[in-house]
């Protein structure tokens, strides 16, 4: 699957204008002309959470974690970033729980963290959208704020040359999504849940980006934990598209993506 | 200095502005006019995007996670009025998986409804356009 990241596309080279596509191209041959883009798109929680919906009644209050009245700031800006994805993760779930409360806190901690991270401006507008969107459980416009947030939080970040810490945002949100997913699925196991834990695109992404971290980053303890987490959960999500995902192998995503999201929300970290 | 050169600065002067305010946000724009009609169709439009530019015919190749359940849209726009630009979606073995394609001044979509969940590949091309090089924009949404 790797060599799928890194290979691109051999097109037909004289494509006339407004013809039909091609019905098949190589992956596996790279041709000069074709380029590959390196940036992933990581989808949000509600991409896989709508899944769940059509193929079940998942209770997702009983997935839905508490959050606490005040969010701890933990001392390294790269758990906060992990913490915040978190945190965006949680409103995702709180919203498809429809649970006005647990999402109002989670807009206030949203903004406490990314004060944290020097981008509570970008964030103020969208944290307040959240609150009020839950008022009026108008919940499609929470998740579209919460997609918002995730976006310009990143965005930010970049701006400030702190892309690594962006990356980290991505990360604590797609270690939540997966672990939340990973307990739906094993609530009522089938084949097409759990397929939806096959994301090698991501995990392949995630692990570059975390053997890239800056030195400054990589010596946090809870990063190597993170890292090796990624590369533990690699194997058992199926290396080719179409694998079943045994209901064994879920559980073990589930606990492995469990035990980092507490580790990034332990308070005394 | 010429004739001929001062016509050249002159005619430079005059076409520079139209390629710097040519932006990928511009063609995003055109990317999320497109996206607007299939909102009301209950697509949700995500925030991210992809965006460059691109010589005329060479294209792009995006891997991206997709899952078997939803169906996706992807639209691709530019400010070239006059470029034609096509994005098109083929699954990990390479085939085309898209099952709607279409191109207008400004627009490329496709739609696909994944078959499994799994890595696809999203192909942009600038397929005609008088400038050099042509910005693009792809978002997409799903439902």
């Amino acid at each position: 699957m790797r060599k799928l990241l890194f290979a691109s596309m051999a097109i037909a080279a004289s494509t006339p204008a407004w013809a039909e596509p091609p019905q098949k191209i190589d992956v596996s041959n790279l041709p000069a002309a074709a380029k590959m883009i390196d940036e992933v798109v990581v989808p949000v929680p509600s991409e896989v959470f709508n899944v769940l919906d059509k193929l079940g009644k998942p209770r997702w209050e009983d997935v839905l974690r508490p959050t606490e009245k005040s969010v701890a700031v933990p001392s390294e800006a790269a758990h906060t970033a992990l913490r915040l994805g978190t945190v965006i993760a949680e409103g995702f779930i709180a919203v498809e729980a429809e649970n006005t409360e647990e999402v109002k806190k989670i807009g206030t901690s949203v903004q406490k963290l990314a004060k944290a991270l020097n981008v509570e401006k970008q964030v103020v507008k969208h944290a307040n959208a959240i609150i009020a969107g839950a008022n009026q459980k108008d919940w499609p416009s929470v998740r579209q704020e919460l997609d918002n947030t995730m976006r310009d939080v990143k965005e930010a970040m970049t701006n400030l040359d702190s892309e690594a810490l962006s990356q980290l945002v991505s990360i604590g949100g797609w270690l939540r999504g997966t672990e939340a997913l990973a307990t739906v699925v094993s609530s009522g196991f089938t084949k097409d849940g759990a397929e939806l834990l096959h994301q090698p695109v991501l995990l392949d992404y995630f692990e570059r980006k975390l053997s890239a971290m800056p030195p400054k980053y990589k010596s946090l303890p809870l990063l190597t934990d993170v890292q090796r987490g990624v590369l533990e959960i690699r194997p058992l999500v199926g290396v080719e598209d179409g694998t079943q995902i045994s209901p064994k192998s879920v559980q073990e995503v589930g606990t492995v993506a469990g035990r980092l999201t507490n580790a990034i929300n332990l308070k005394s970290n | 200095m010429n004739r001929f050169a001062t016509f050249l600065l002159a005619a430079a002067a005059l076409i520079a502005p139209s390629h710097a305010y040519s932006s990928i946000d511009d063609a995003l724009a055109f990317a999320l006019e497109a996206a607007a009609p299939y909102v009301k169709e209950g697509f949700t439009v995500r925030e991210d995007y992809w965006g460059g530019d691109l010589p005329v015919k060479t294209t792009k190749a995006i891997v991206h996670q997709l899952f078997k359940g939803n169906e996706y849209w992807f639209w691709m726009g530019t400010d070239e009025k006059v470029a034609k630009i096509s994005v098109h979606i083929y699954d990990s073995e390479g085939n085309l998986a898209e099952v709607q394609a279409w191109q207008k001044p400004h627009f490329a979509a496709a739609r696909v409804v994944p078959k499994k969940t799994g890595s696809y590949y999203l192909i942009v091309e600038i397929e005609k356009s008088p400038q050099e090089r042509t910005t693009w924009a792809l978002a997409y949404g799903f439902r």
